[in-house]
């Protein structure tokens, strides 16, 4: 679906032409080992990248010119997938075809120059004062996970189940981490991104991919770089005691979150039979978990399981009334025995794989969506597309059901409720 | 059928309005493989006082029965709506608003079964005690997730201190107390009141045939027998101009307190082009005075006023409006102050200049455009725009002829600090 061009080793360009947006959307992307170090840098970097630049040495100058181009989106974040801290710079344009004057796109390529090879330097490095109020919003966005029930009580499963673990690094960093970044460590950061990370490129949209091909060549010059990358090992947690943790926090609801171990990760052969099983267990409103706890039983508005493919982990969460804890977590086991037993019909398996295939081949109806998508996926197949991946999904037999359900593991209980219960 | 084009946005738009009254709409997009199709009734939580049809006097309804009407619809005698669309390949959901509520699917097979399975379960109630009672439960989980929800709380605590007596004052879902009083005739006379076709329409976007879908729901609504229409009588309480409460203040367990600033729109009876000239202008102002290329912008992020949690927005409906400018902060009453300050300067002395507004022009210009990759976007934002008597692609020529006098006439409908609250979400005071 897209069309790779290998700009040097270690940095690759893909092309998607369409006529189906009225924008243009581009995607750089840096990757590079995870570990807490160099996702607080990274995210810290992000930011004071997206702040401002030489052209633009303040952040309204650099807004202002992107209103001027009709409101070009430009963002950069700090994500991971797997063992990898990924930073990507995202930029989005109206196609010159739907204004009255052209121009937009070459201007917004510019941006992007600006951004990357003209940073705002203060004495050779990043200017103090930016990089300290940068680390403190990155420390902010930190902290702002307890202010959220459900995300909290998600990563403090993640905390529990797989500690000094990337199943468990934000892709922020630690507090800590944030604290000691200098302007000298973030430059260092900054050069080895660009001169030893690999990169992707993505750009979507209405465009001449030989014009557009030669212009990124000239105006983003990466020389070539090393970067190998070893699969994450999913080790497989032998687990001899379930654990419980209870924690409170002042709040009304209880959240509970069940977490499972499993061998079957992203990068093994039966990967598409555990998105299935998953799907059968709680990925949708016809499923399992969403018909029997919240429908049946009317114990739960949310309740619904995930696949966490890369670190080997299926989980349920659900927003319970903290004192039914251990009805529900009864329930949810049941739901699961059933798919052990083969307790699935036809129907269901033919739901769930309709469903699958539905929310794959929507995705694709963003330029994000086949952006994301295609990238996370590219490392089984180059040549991946949706219906590769649907005709797996639809091979799958409740006999594979079973097998996938017998290799999911209970590990953990965890509720995060409120002081009273 | 009527085919509207629209030139410069390379979109074509069919319309219909059938014998029943229902109004149908259909947006085929090119590229896309998926279909978007949207049920809605002009009906959302701030109907609570009516004349049900058939009737002579109002009656006033608990609150939060267009959110419960709404889960319960999808609760059929033979089992659960979501099944049949599973079956068939299909994504559904609904969501009820303050004025609407929407019953949807997005497909990419079978477009025509999926569609009949929405007309037909949205036009068959079927309501029951036990079923009622049973969806308590479901309905309580989901308060209280809310009320556990600070930025919610926030948002809608903005709401209750600006409004005294308005319906928009009341949590869409009603509490856990007020369901509890909901029973199936209830839903059954919302429903006879709210759900006739006239009162209602159909959007479809995405991967469709526009002759054969309208072809298609026609022939459906033929077949169904349906009432004469009639307008609905809705009754809203007088508002007063002030804010009913200047400044509220809720503890609860968070690291960091939640500030939001509300003010209250004054002129609030406008529909069609008039509203779109008003919305949009109030937009650009807010742009322009706290968008991130203005001063305020650039000083209270310096300060740490403001973080990346920092957003405002307008939003208004027949019968209300209001604008918010909301951020999770260290320093409320300073974040407070400089608010104040920046919407005084404007009141005394204004400064927006053309080129501000061309700049601010071009970029919700951009925006617009840009939102019309999403059929998600277009749907929602058209039936709310229709059911005021806008039309969503009327944005870019509007933008391209407003004023300055168009943005300082709409900046005085929402300036008033009389008819401004301040919402604050602090740190809980328990042990921690």
């Amino acid at each position: 679906m897209f069309k790779k061009v290998v700009l040097q080793k270690g940095v690759n360009l893909y092309i998607r032409k369409t006529e189906q947006f009225k924008t243009i959307t581009m995607s750089f992307k840096w990757i590079a080992e995870l570990d807490d170090k160099q996702a607080a840098h990274r995210a810290v970097l992000s930011n004071v990248l997206q702040d401002s630049n030489a052209d633009f040495p303040k952040q309204s100058e650099l807004r202002k010119a992107l209103d001027e181009l009709y409101g070009t989106v430009f963002y950069m974040d700090a994500g991971k997938r797997s063992n990898t801290h990924i930073v990507s710079l995202n930029m989005e344009c109206v196609n010159d075809e739907y204004l009255s004057t052209g121009g937009v796109f070459d201007e917004a390529l510019k941006m992007i120059q600006s951004v990357l090879f003209k940073p705002n330097f203060k004495n050779g490095s990043f200017d103090e004062a930016i990089v300290n109020r940068e680390k403190h919003t990155v420390i902010e966005r930190i902290r702002s996970i307890y202010d959220d029930k459900a995300r909290y009580a998600h990563k403090r499963m993640f905390d529990l189940m797989r500690p000094n673990n990337p199943a468990s690094v934000s892709s922020n960093g630690t507090e800590e981490e944030v604290q000691s970044i200098t302007s000298a460590t973030l430059l260092d950061t900054y050069e080895n991104m660009l001169n030893n990370d690999a990169i992707d490129i993505y750009i979507v949209g209405d465009i001449d991919e030989k014009e557009l091909t030669a212009k990124i060549k000239s105006m983003f010059d990466f020389p070539a770089r090393e970067f190998s990358r070893k699969p994450l090992e999913v080790e497989s947690v032998k687990v001899k005691e379930v654990r419980k943790v209870f924690e409170k926090q002042d709040m009304k609801q209880g959240k509970l979150q069940v977490g499972y171990s499993t061998p079957v990760s992203f990068f093994h052969p039966d990967y598409p039979k555990m998105q299935v099983t998953n799907g059968i267990l709680g990925g949708f409103a016809h499923s399992k978990l969403f018909m029997n706890v919240r429908e049946k039983e009317s114990m739960a508005y949310t309740v619904n399981s995930a696949y966490a493919a890369y670190y080997g982990v299926v989980y349920v969460m659900a927003g319970i009334d903290a004192e039914l804890e251990e009805k529900a977590v009864k329930l949810i086991g049941e739901q699961l025995d059933a798919l052990k037993n083969g307790n699935v019909d036809d129907m269901e398996l033919d739901q769930t794989v309709a469903l699958l295939s539905n929310s794959i081949r929507s995705a694709f109806d963003s330029a994000r969506g086949q952006i994301e998508v295609y990238d996370q996926y590219k490392y089984l197949d180059e040549d991946f597309t949706a219906d590769k991946l649907i005709a797996e999904w639809k091979a799958v037999s409740i006999e594979d059901i079973k097998k996938m359900a017998s290799q999911i593991n209970l590990e953990i209980i965890y509720l995060l409720s409120g002081r009273e219960a | 059928m009527e085919k509207i084009v629209f030139d410069t946005l390379q979109e074509t738009l069919f319309h219909d309005r059938l014998d029943n009254g229902l109004n149908v709409f259909i947006l085929p997009k090119r590229g896309f493989s998926k279909t978007y199709v949207t049920f809605t009734t002009k009906y959302g939580s701030i109907d609570r006082t009516f004349i049900p049809r058939g009737k002579n006097d109002f009656v006033t309804v608990p609150d939060g029965i267009a959110h419960f009407l709404e889960h319960k619809m999808f609760d059929k005698k033979e089992g659960d709506v979501f099944q049949k669309f599973g079956m068939l390949g299909a994504s559904a959901n609904a969501f009820t608003s303050f004025t609407r509520t929407s019953y949807l699917f997005s497909t990419t097979e079978n477009l025509y079964e999926n569609t009949k399975v929405l007309l037909d379960f949205v036009q068959e109630p079927y309501f029951t005690k036990e079923k009622v009672d049973k969806e308590k439960g479901i309905i309580a989980q989901e308060i209280t997730m809310y009320d556990d929800n600070p930025d919610w709380r926030n948002y809608f605590g903005t709401i209750e201190s600006l409004y005294k007596e308005h319906p928009v004052r009341i949590d869409i879902a009603g509490t856990v107390e007020t369901i509890e009083e909901i029973t199936a005739e209830h839903l059954y006379e919302c429903y006879e009141t709210f759900y006739h076709p006239s009162n209602m329409a159909v959007f479809v976007i995405g991967a469709v045939d526009p002759d054969e879908m309208m072809t298609f729901i026609k022939k459906d609504q033929d077949g169904k027998e349906f009432s004469e229409p009639e307008e609905v009588s809705r009754d809203f309480p007088e508002e007063p101009l002030e804010a009913f409460k200047k400044k509220t203040v809720l503890e609860m367990d968070v690291q960091r307190p939640k500030f939001n600033y509300g003010m209250k729109c004054n002129r609030t009876n406008l529909t069609g082009d008039e509203m779109l000239v008003q919305d949009l202008s109030i937009h650009l102002v807010l742009d322009i005075l706290f968008g991130r290329t203005s001063e305020f912008y650039t000083q209270a992020y310096k300060d740490h006023l403001i973080d990346e949690t920092y957003n405002y927005d307008f939003t208004q409906e027949k019968g209300f409006g209001f604008a918010m400018v909301e951020s999770d902060t260290e320093n409320p009453s300073a974040l407070e102050a400089a608010i104040r300050k920046t919407i005084q300067s404007q009141a005394g002395n204004w400064t927006v200049t053309e080129a501000d507004l061309n700049r601010a022009r071009k970029r919700r210009i951009g925006q617009f455009m840009r939102s019309l990759n999403s059929i998600e976007f277009i749907s929602n934002q058209f039936m709310q725009y229709n059911f005021n008597d806008m039309n969503l692609f009327d944005v870019v020529p509007t933008l391209e002829k407003l004023t300055i006098d168009d943005l300082k006439d709409a900046f005085t409908t929402i300036s008033d600090e009389a008819s401004h609250t301040v919402m604050e979400i602090i740190p809980g005071g328990k042990e921690g």
